[in-house]
C-alpha cells in the first residue's frame, strides 16, 4: 500500500438514472490510516459519494480510484479484482434494515466471509471474533426484527468486521441511535482509527466530527465540495455550516451554545464501556 | 402465550384497520411464540434440523397416501407423543388444530355424511340418513388434514425458522433459493412493521370510525405506498449484498452435524414411514 | 391455520399426493419463464429483488377489506401483482409467498404447495393479466379503462381460480377411493365442487380481489405512475437472451405432464396398474426403459410378499415417491442453472 492514496476522486459527477443529480464535480483524496468526515445535510449526495467509494456506483463524469486503481463497472467484472476490493473496504449503510438481509444474526455476520471464499473454519472463527468483539454473541442465533435500534448497529458493524476491511466508509453512524449508543460507536471508530484502518463517515452530526476525523469535506444542497480542512477549522466556520444547512441560524446567534454544539465532550483515550 | 391459539374474541364488528392490526401483530407473536418454544428442551428440539425436514416430509406422504383410516389415526397418535416429549404445550397442540377444523373442514366433511352414496349407519329423523360410505369419507379428510397440519406445526414449534430454511438444503432444494426465503421471511416483518405503523399513525388522526370506503382508500394508498418502499428497499439490499462479496453465486453453510441421535431418529421415522405407506396401501380401513 | 386469509389455501387431505404432484409439474414451466424473465431484466439483483416482492405478496395477503355492505375478505394480491410486475414474474413472488404461508405460517398444505402456487400463483396473475392488457390496449396509463381492466382482471382471475380448484376437489372422488368406493380426498364430485368453489367466491373474494386491485391502480395513476409502466418500459428489459441449452428441459416437462394425466385418466386403468407396457402400448415408447428398472427394483422386494391384491399398486405409489424426488432434484438443478448468474452483470443503475 505505502504512500498510494486509498482513494483518489477527480471531478466526479453522478446522477440517479442520469437524470436526478446527486454528485458534481467533486474531488477528494483520502490518505491511508486517515480519518476523514464528509459533512453535509440530508440530500447533499454524502451517501452518493460513499457508495461511489465502495465501487456500487460509477461516476457518469470524472475519474473515481482506488488503491490506484480505476473503479469501473468493467473493472468489477473481474472476480480477481472485485474479490480483493471488496475485502478491503467496508461499507455501513446508514438504514440497518437494509445492511441485515439474512435470517440471523450469525448468517448475517457469515455473509461476507462465506462470499468472499474463506474456508468453513475461518469464517466459524471470523464471526466468533466479531461478535466477541462487538459483544453480542448472546444474540447469534436472533432474527434481525427482534434486535433494537443499538443491537441492529452492531451487527451490521460485526458484518463489516468480520471480514476486516483496511477502509471503513461509515453512512450517518449515528443517526437514530440512543445518546448511549452513540457514544458507544464514536468510541468504536476511534478504535478503529487507532487501530491504523482508514475511516470515512460521512454525517450531519457535528457533535461527532471532533472526534472521529482529522480531516472534513463540506458538501453543500447544490452537491458541490465546497469546503475542506480539519475539524477546528471547518466547525468555527458558522457561515459555512449556515449556508450548508448543517446549523440553524438561532443556535449561531447564543454564542455560548453553538460553541457547546461544535465542541462536542471529548471521549478520553481509554475509558471503560459500562454496558455490553 | 398460549392465547395466541385462541380465535379472536367476537367483537361488534372490528373495523377493518383494526381487524388486519390484531392479525399482523398476532403473526408477529406467533413467531416469537414459536421461537421460545423451538428453545426449549426437548427431544425434537436435539435432533438434526435436515432429519426432522426429511421426516416430515415422508410422514406427510404416507398420511397422504394411505388408504387406511388406522394407519392415520397411528400416525396422528405419534405426532401426540412427540409433541409431549418436546415440551409442546399440549393444549395449544391439540387446539391449533381442532379448534379451527369445525370452521374449514368441518364444514366441508358435513354434508358428506349424508349425500355420498352408500350403506345407512345411523338413520335420522326428517329422512335424513348418514352413509356409512359418508361417515368414512368425512373421516378420512378430517384426519388427514389434522394430522398433516399437526405434522408441519411439529416442525415449526421445534425448529427455528431459520434452521428450517438451512435444512431444505437436504432436499436439494438450492442455496439461491433459501437465501431468497430467508430474505423474504425477514423483509416480512420489515413490512408487517411498516404497515403496522402507517395504520396506527393514520388510526390517530381519525376521531372515530372511519366508513368503509375510507377504509377501502387507505388500504390501497398503504398498499400503493408499501410496493414502492418494497421495490426501493430490494435495490439498496442489493447494494449492501454486493457490498460485502454477493455477485449472484451465493454461499451458504450450516453448522449441522449428525449424530447417533440423529441417525437413529432418522432411521426409525423411515421405517416408520415405510410400515406406514405399506400398512396404508392395503386399504383395509 | 391460524388465520387463514383465503379460503383459496389448499390443506394437505384434500387432494390426493399424486394430483398435488401433477398440478406442481404444471407450475413448473411458469417458474421457469418467471425466472427466465427476471434474469433478463436484473440478474444478480433478482434475489432481493424477488424476496422483497415476495414479502409485500404476504403482507398483502393480510390485508382485510371492507366490501359496501358489511362483508369483509381477504385479497391474494395476485392480479395486482401481475399488473405491475407482468405475470411472469408475479408468479415467483406470489409462489413464494405462498410457500412461506405454508411452511411457517400452517396456511395451506406442505405438499399441496404445488397446488395452491397453480391455481394462486399461476391462473390468478396470468388470466387477470390478459384481461387487463386486453382492456387496457394501449391506452394512456391514467386512463379509465386500465380501472376497468384492473376490476375486471381481478374479478375474473380469481374466480378463474377458484374453478380450477373447484375441479381439482371434484376429480378426487372419482379418482381416488377404496374399494367399496368411499373417496379418499375430497368427496365431492365435479358437479358439487365447480360451483361450491366458484360461487361464493365470485360473490365475495374475487370482489374483494377486484376492489383491492382497482384501487391501488387508482392510487398509483394518480401517484406514482412510474411503477404502472414497469412492465411496459423497454429500458428494463435487456436484450432477451435465451439460455438454449435448457431447451431439453422442455422435452422433460412436456413428457412429464403428459404422462403423469394419461397414467391417472386412462380408462379403466388405476394408477397402480400404470406400468410401461400400457404407456408403451400408447405410443408413449421413449419413458418405458427407466421405468421398467424401477418398477423392477421396487417391484422385486414386495413380489416376495405375494399379495396379488396389492400387485402393482405399491409400486406406483412407491413410484410417485420417485417421481416425487426426481422432480425436485429437477427444480434444483433449474433453481440453480437459472438463478444463479454465470457472469453477474454489476450494474450501478439503481435508485
Amino acid at each position: 500500500m505505502s504512500n498510494e492514496a486509498v482513494f483518489d476522486f477527480q471531478g466526479v459527477s453522478f446522477a440517479y438514472d442520469g437524470k436526478v443529480k446527486a454528485l458534481e464535480d467533486a474531488s477528494l483524496c483520502v490518505e491511508a490510516g486517515e480519518r476523514v468526515a464528509i459533512l453535509g445535510s440530508n440530500g447533499s449526495g454524502k451517501s452518493t459519494l460513499l457508495k461511489l467509494m465502495d465501487g456500487l456506483y460509477f461516476p457518469n463524469a470524472g475519474t473515481a480510484c482506488a488503491f490506484g486503481a480505476a473503479l469501473t463497472e468493467q473493472a468489477f467484472q473481474d472476480d480477481a479484482f472485485n474479490f480483493s476490493f471488496r475485502q478491503r473496504v467496508g461499507l455501513v449503510f446508514q438504514d440497518s434494515e437494509v445492511q441485515l438481509f439474512s435470517p440471523s444474526v450469525w448468517d448475517e455476520v457469515a455473509f461476507a466471509p462465506l462470499q468472499l471464499g474463506l474456508r468453513r473454519e475461518d469464517v466459524v472463527k471470523r464471526v466468533d471474533d466479531a461478535l466477541v468483539s462487538l459483544r453480542i454473541e448472546k444474540l447469534r442465533d436472533r432474527a434481525p426484527h427482534r434486535l433494537s435500534g443499538g443491537e441492529k448497529k452492531r451487527v451490521a458493524l460485526a458484518s463489516v468486521l468480520s471480514f476486516n476491511p483496511e477502509v471503513w466508509l461509515m453512512d450517518e453512524p449515528t443517526a437514530g441511535l440512543d445518546p448511549r449508543s452513540q457514544s458507544w460507536l464514536v468510541d468504536f471508530l476511534i478504535e478503529q482509527g487507532r487501530a491504523g484502518k482508514t475511516v470515512v463517515t460521512a454525517t450531519h452530526d457535528l457533535n461527532i466530527v471532533d472526534s472521529i476525523a482529522d480531516r472534513v469535506y463540506v458538501i453543500n444542497e447544490d452537491h458541490h465540495i465546497v469546503a475542506q480542512g480539519t475539524p477546528g477549522e471547518v466547525l468555527s466556520n458558522h457561515e459555512l455550516l449556515i449556508a450548508c444547512n448543517l446549523m440553524h441560524e438561532h443556535l449561531h446567534r447564543h454564542d455560548d451554545r453553538s460553541e457547546e454544539h461544535s465542541h462536542p465532550h471529548i471521549h478520553l483515550p481509554s475509558h471503560e464501556h459500562l454496558t455490553a | 402465550m398460549s392465547a395466541t391459539s385462541e380465535t379472536k374474541p367476537v367483537k361488534k364488528r372490528q373495523g377493518v384497520i383494526e381487524h388486519t392490526l390484531s392479525d399482523i401483530s398476532h403473526t408477529l407473536e406467533q413467531s416469537i411464540f414459536a421461537e421460545d418454544i423451538a428453545r426449549q428442551r426437548g427431544l425434537l428440539q436435539s435432533i438434526d434440523p435436515r432429519v426432522k425436514v426429511l421426516s416430515m416430509v415422508a410422514l406427510l406422504i404416507a398420511v397422504g397416501l394411505s388408504r387406511s383410516l388406522a394407519v392415520i389415526i397411528g400416525l396422528y397418535l405419534l405426532t401426540l407423543v412427540l409433541a409431549r416429549v418436546s415440551a409442546v404445550p399440549m393444549s395449544f397442540f391439540i387446539k391449533r388444530v381442532w379448534l379451527f377444523m369445525p370452521f374449514f373442514t368441518g364444514i366441508i366433511a358435513l354434508p358428506a355424511l349424508f349425500i355420498t352414496p352408500g350403506p345407512t349407519l345411523v338413520q335420522l329423523p326428517l329422512g335424513l340418513m348418514i352413509t356409512r360410505t359418508g361417515a368414512m369419507t368425512a373421516l378420512f379428510l378430517l384426519l388427514r388434514v389434522s394430522t398433516s397440519v399437526s405434522l408441519a406445526i411439529l416442525l415449526v414449534l421445534t425448529t427455528p425458522w431459520n434452521s428450517v430454511l438451512k435444512a431444505l438444503g437436504v432436499l436439494h432444494v438450492p442455496d439461491v433459493f433459501v437465501l431468497i426465503l430467508g430474505m423474504t421471511y425477514r423483509y416480512i416483518y420489515l413490512l408487517l412493521h411498516t404497515v403496522n405503523d402507517m395504520f396506527l399513525s393514520r388510526k390517530s388522526r381519525v376521531m372515530g370510525r372511519l366508513s368503509g370506503a375510507e377504509e377501502r382508500r387507505l388500504i390501497a394508498a398503504s398498499a400503493g405506498t408499501l410496493l414502492g418502499k418494497s421495490l426501493h428497499l430490494s435495490g439498496e439490499v442489493y447494494l449492501a449484498m454486493q457490498s460485502r462479496g454477493f455477485r449472484g453465486y451465493p454461499r451458504t453453510m450450516d453448522t449441522f452435524k449428525m449424530r447417533a441421535l440423529d441417525w437413529a431418529c432418522l432411521i426409525g421415522m423411515l421405517l416408520v414411514t415405510g410400515i406406514a405407506i405399506w400398512l396404508g396401501s392395503q386399504g383395509t380401513q | 391455520m391460524l388465520h387463514s386469509p383465503a379460503y383459496m389455501h389448499i390443506p394437505d387431505g384434500y387432494l390426493s399426493p399424486i394430483i398435488s404432484l401433477v398440478l406442481f409439474l404444471l407450475t413448473l414451466p411458469f417458474w421457469y419463464r418467471g425466472v427466465q424473465r427476471l434474469r433478463q431484466m436484473v440478474n444478480a439483483r433478482s434475489v432481493p429483488l424477488i424476496a422483497l416482492l415476495a414479502a409485500f405478496s404476504f403482507v398483502i395477503m393480510m390485508f382485510n377489506v371492507p366490501l359496501p355492505g358489511g362483508t369483509t375478505g381477504h385479497a391474494v394480491g395476485g392480479a395486482l401483482a401481475a399488473i405491475i410486475l407482468g405475470p411472469e414474474i408475479a408468479s415467483i413472488a406470489i409462489s413464494i409467498a405462498l410457500i412461506i404461508q405454508a411452511l411457517f405460517f400452517g396456511d395451506g398444505g406442505i405438499l399441496a404447495i404445488g397446488a395452491n402456487c397453480f391455481n394462486m400463483a399461476v391462473v390468478l396473475p396470468y388470466v387477470s393479466y390478459a384481461i387487463y392488457r386486453w382492456l387496457s390496449a394501449k391506452s394512456p396509463i391514467t386512463s379509465r379503462r386500465r380501472l376497468v381492466g384492473a376490476a375486471l382482471g381481478g374479478w375474473v382471475g380469481l374466480t378463474t381460480a377458484a374453478f380450477f380448484a373447484g375441479v381439482e376437489f371434484g376429480i378426487q372422488p372419482f379418482l381416488f377411493h377404496t374399494a367399496n368406493g368411499t373417496p379418499l380426498y375430497a368427496p365431492y364430485p365435479l358437479s358439487v365442487s365447480v360451483p361450491v368453489m366458484v360461487v361464493p367466491h365470485a360473490l365475495v373474494a374475487s370482489i374483494v380481489e377486484a376492489v383491492i386491485t382497482v384501487l391501488v391502480v387508482a392510487y398509483l395513476q394518480r401517484t406514482n405512475q412510474p411503477l404502472l409502466e414497469l412492465v411496459e418500459k423497454p429500458e428494463l428489459v435487456a436484450e432477451a437472451s435465451r439460455p438454449r441449452r435448457l431447451r431439453w428441459l422442455y422435452v422433460v416437462l412436456a413428457v412429464a405432464i403428459v404422462a403423469v394425466p394419461l397414467g391417472l385418466l386412462a380408462p379403466g386403468t388405476a394408477w397402480g396398474e400404470w406400468n410401461s407396457q400400457q404407456l408403451a402400448s400408447r405410443g408413449l415408447s421413449t419413458i418405458p426403459q427407466g421405468l421398467a428398472q424401477l418398477e423392477n427394483l421396487w417391484n422385486a422386494p414386495l413380489s416376495g410378499y405375494n399379495l396379488p391384491s396389492l400387485g402393482n399398486s405399491n409400486a406406483g405409489y412407491i413410484l410417485s415417491a420417485v417421481v416425487g424426488i426426481i422432480v425436485v432434484a429437477v427444480v434444483a438443478w433449474l433453481f440453480t442453472t437459472l438463478l444463479v448468474a454465470r457472469k453477474p452483470n454489476t450494474s450501478g443503475k439503481s435508485n
